[in-house]
Formats: C-alpha cells, structure tokens, sequence
C-alpha cells in the first residue's frame, strides 16, 4: 500500500476506529517507511496535546438570557396566535388600548385611581389628624397592590405575571391570598423566569408562618436549574433545618446537572 | 448527541432523542427547545471559544444560534442528523461574525492571533503552561484547519457527520484533518522551541 492511502487511515488510527485490518496495514507500512513513521508519531503527540485543552462552562448569564429570549419568541406566538383569533378593526384596536391587559394601561388607570383617592381624602377629611390619616391611605396603597399582583399572576403573558410577583413584593405585609398565589406561581408557572421571580419575592417574607415550608416542598417539584440553586440558597441563608431531607432528595436525583447537585451538597453541609 | 438514543430501547428510559425534541419544536412547541439548550450550550461554547478565543463572543454566538434555531425551525427536516444541522447553523452564525469582525479589523489582527483572547493571570499561566501553547498553536492555524480540527477533536463529530456539514467526501475530510494536525504540529514544534522557559 503506498505512502498516500496510509495517510487516509491516519485520522481514524488516531480516533480508534480503524478497523484490525486497517491497523495491521498502518503497522507494517511504517515499519518500513520512515517519513511515514514519523509523520505519525508526530501527530500522536500533537492529538494527545490537544487533550489537555480544558472544556469551559459558559456563565451563567448565557442561561438567563437564553430563557429571557425563547418567553419574548413564545409571547410573540401567542399574541400573533390571538391576533388571528381576534376581529380585526379599530374598536378591536381600541379595545385592546384599554384593556387591562395592557401593563401601561393598568398601570396608568391604578395610578390614577390612587391620586383621585389621594385628593378625596384630602378634602373629605382634611380636619382629621395626619397620621391616622397616612395610616388609611397606606393601607389603601397595600390592598390595591395586592388587587393588581393578583390580576397581573393570572395573566397569560409571562412578562406580565413578572409584574405582578413585583407588586406582591411591594406589600408590606401580604394577605393569605396573595401568598398563596405566589406560593402557586413558584411550584406551577410553566416560565422558570416567573418561578425565580416567586423565589426572590418569597424570600421577603421568610418569616411568615408557612413560607419556608412551602419552599422546602418545592425543591421536590422544581427541575430547571435556576431555580433549583434559588431555592437551595434561599434555605441556606435562613439555615432551615427542615430543608436537609428535601435536599438529600434532590442531591439522589439523576436527571440534577452536576452544577446542582454540587450546590445542593455544600447547602447540605452548611445547614446540618 | 442523542440523536439514534439506541439506550431508549435497552433500558426504557423515557428521555427524547434530539431529533424528537427538535420535531417538537419545528411544530410549535418552542419550549422543548430549552432541553435542547441544556445539552448543547456547553460544547457550542467550547466550540466557537476553540475558534475565536473569546468568552463574551462565544457566548454571543451560542444566544445567535439559539435565537437561529427558533428563525429557522420550521425548515428543520428529520431525516438530517440534529447535530449536523445545528453545527451548521453555528459554521454559518461564525462566518458572519468573521465577516463582522473584518469590517471593523484590519487583516492581519484577524486571523495572526485572535484579536481579545482574555490574557490568562500569571500563575495560571504557569500551572496551565502547556494547554496555553496548545491553544496558541491552534490560534495560529488558518481558520478553515482549526474549525475543521475542532469539529473532528473536540465536537464529537464522525468523519461521515463532517463531510455532511461540509459539504465534501469524508476521503476529503480525512485529508484535511491529516494536513491540518501536520500543520498544528509544525506550528507547536516552533513555538515551543521559540520559549523561554
């Protein structure tokens, strides 16, 4: 065999995945071809060197914008997809201007509805003392805050219900209802983005009664890596106890990226 | 990477092929593309840092494949290999971003040395002193040989897959690959008789 249909083979030798023959044919041609030999030898090495290039993992902002960019692509589907469902016209365009659906719109009309609250009270009650004053109209801000979260958490659009776990983040002190939303947006919004969201607006109110537990349940539940580690920093940082089960779990999981399973087995360590 | 999944059948485990997942998403069903994400970011990064040298592009380039997939899922046919298309989606996002890059860099910058590999600190220099001149010596060769070694060394990609992407006879491809790792040979020799050390 000459020097030519030797080289063809070199590229599988290399690979391993010349055959016996094949190998056979390498073997005895370079026993008797020099160049052969040592072109060979040459690349052997330069193969092996091109073993100790390091495999890098992007960062992780590569994920997050990943996700961020497939829930724009899976929003414009939708709306195009209810575009089509929609009659077409002007009052159908108008309609759509003002529908709460639109965050400017809900926006624009709670601020307005706030400010003509703000100047009711004042000129009803302008002879009453300031701080029981302040005190109802706080009150008022913190209700209508949790009236739009929950009207935002039930909308079809990702970005919206975004939103609306912002608005429960800006109570003080929220009711039941609104815990609860949140609790049901962590374990069942279809986007990790709103159950991270959830995640960061939980943390708040680590303290209420039923949260923490609510969040070692979820760890069951969660798949997406994100939103794993989230959780299992959240459990870290308030050193809950009860999270130690919940992660040994997790860490038994096959489907856990390494990333996570080695998150979770340091959080592991760091609570017990 | 899973595109034929011959373990599905031995052991009834119920993951998608790639080929399965990406069907899905040509018909629709775009989330499924996030599983696709989560087995291909990894070695897409590696493989446009291997070609360019550069954190920040490479991770550019993975979003721009990602963001082309879903552009042009519906063309997406199953009778081709997944990885082959996707490569070939992620050849061509590179090609632009070269054709980018030569608008704003003069020749020379462009293919000499890559023009922001990140300089690696001092002691790591020192401890990772071999991979550095590996990677040197693949800086140095012309883009097409080093593309073409890393799909063959690095990617996982047969020799069949990559006269696919290419477009060529894997005779062909065989050669390329024995001129190209002659050549990194060549350029290693000298560089590491060029060091001080």
């Amino acid at each position: 065999m000459n020097c030519e249909k030797i080289q063809e083979k070199f590229a599988d030798y290399l690979t391993g995945d010349l055959d016996e023959g094949g190998r056979d044919d390498v073997r005895e041609h370079i026993l008797s071809c020099a160049p052969c030999r040592e072109d060979l030898e040459n690349l052997t090495v330069v193969w092996a060197k091109l073993g100790v290039l390091p495999e890098e993992q992007p960062g992780g902002g590569l994920r997050h914008r990943f996700y961020a960019m497939l829930e724009e692509y899976k929003d414009g589907l939708e709306a195009r997809a209810r575009t089509a469902a929609r009659p077409a016209g002007i009052l159908a365009g108008w309609r759509e201007w003002f529908s709460f659906r639109r965050p400017a719109f809900a926006a624009s009309f709670s601020a307005f509805i706030l400010l003509f609250g703000l100047g009711a009270g004042w000129l009803l009650n302008g002879g009453r003392a300031g701080g029981e004053r302040y005190a109802g109209l706080s009150r008022q801000v913190q209700d209508m805050r949790q009236q739009v979260a929950l009207s935002l958490l039930s909308q079809p659009s990702a970005t919206e219900r975004i939103q609306g776990i912002g608005y429960s983040a800006a109570v003080e002190n929220p009711n039941d209802k609104t815990l609860a939303a949140l609790f049901d947006a962590l374990d069942n919004d279809p986007n990790p983005n709103v159950r991270l969201a959830a995640v960061d607006a939980l943390y708040l109110f680590r303290n209420r009664p039923g949260v923490r537990e609510s969040l070692v349940n979820s760890l069951a539940v969660q798949t997406y890596p994100l939103v794993q580690v989230a959780l299992i920093d959240f459990l870290v940082e308030v050193r809950e106890a009860r999270a130690a089960e919940a992660l040994k779990q997790l860490i038994e999981r096959n489907e856990l990226t390494p990333e996570v399973k080695k998150r979770a087995e340091q959080g592991l360590k760091q609570i017990v | 990477m899973n595109a034929d999944n011959p373990e599905r059948e031995k052991t009834g485990r119920m993951s998608p092929t790639d080929n399965e997942l990406m069907e899905d998403v040509r018909d629709g069903r775009v989330e499924k593309l996030a599983v696709l994400f989560e087995r291909y970011q990894a070695m897409l990064y590696n493989f446009f840092l291997r070609l360019t040298g550069n954190r920040a592009a490479s991770e550019d380039l993975v979003q721009e494949v990602f963001m082309r997939v879903l552009k042009y899922r519906a063309g997406y046919l199953n009778e081709g290999r997944f990885n082959v298309w996707l490569f070939q989606i992620a050849r061509n996002a590179h090609v632009d971003h070269l054709r980018k890059q030569k608008t704003t860099l003069p020749i020379d910058e462009q293919f000499a040395e890559p023009p922001s590999r990140e300089p690696l600190p001092e002691a790591a220099y020192e401890a990772d002193r071999e991979a550095e001149l590996v990677r040197r010596a693949l800086d140095r060769l012309p883009v097409q040989k080093r593309e073409i070694l890393v799909l063959f060394r690095f990617q996982n990609l047969k020799l069949r897959e990559i006269a696919e992407l290419l477009g060529c006879r894997v005779g062909t491809v065989k050669a390329q690959v024995h001129r190209a790792l002659k050549d990194l040979s060549r350029i290693y020799l000298e560089l590491q008789g060029g060091r001080v050390s």
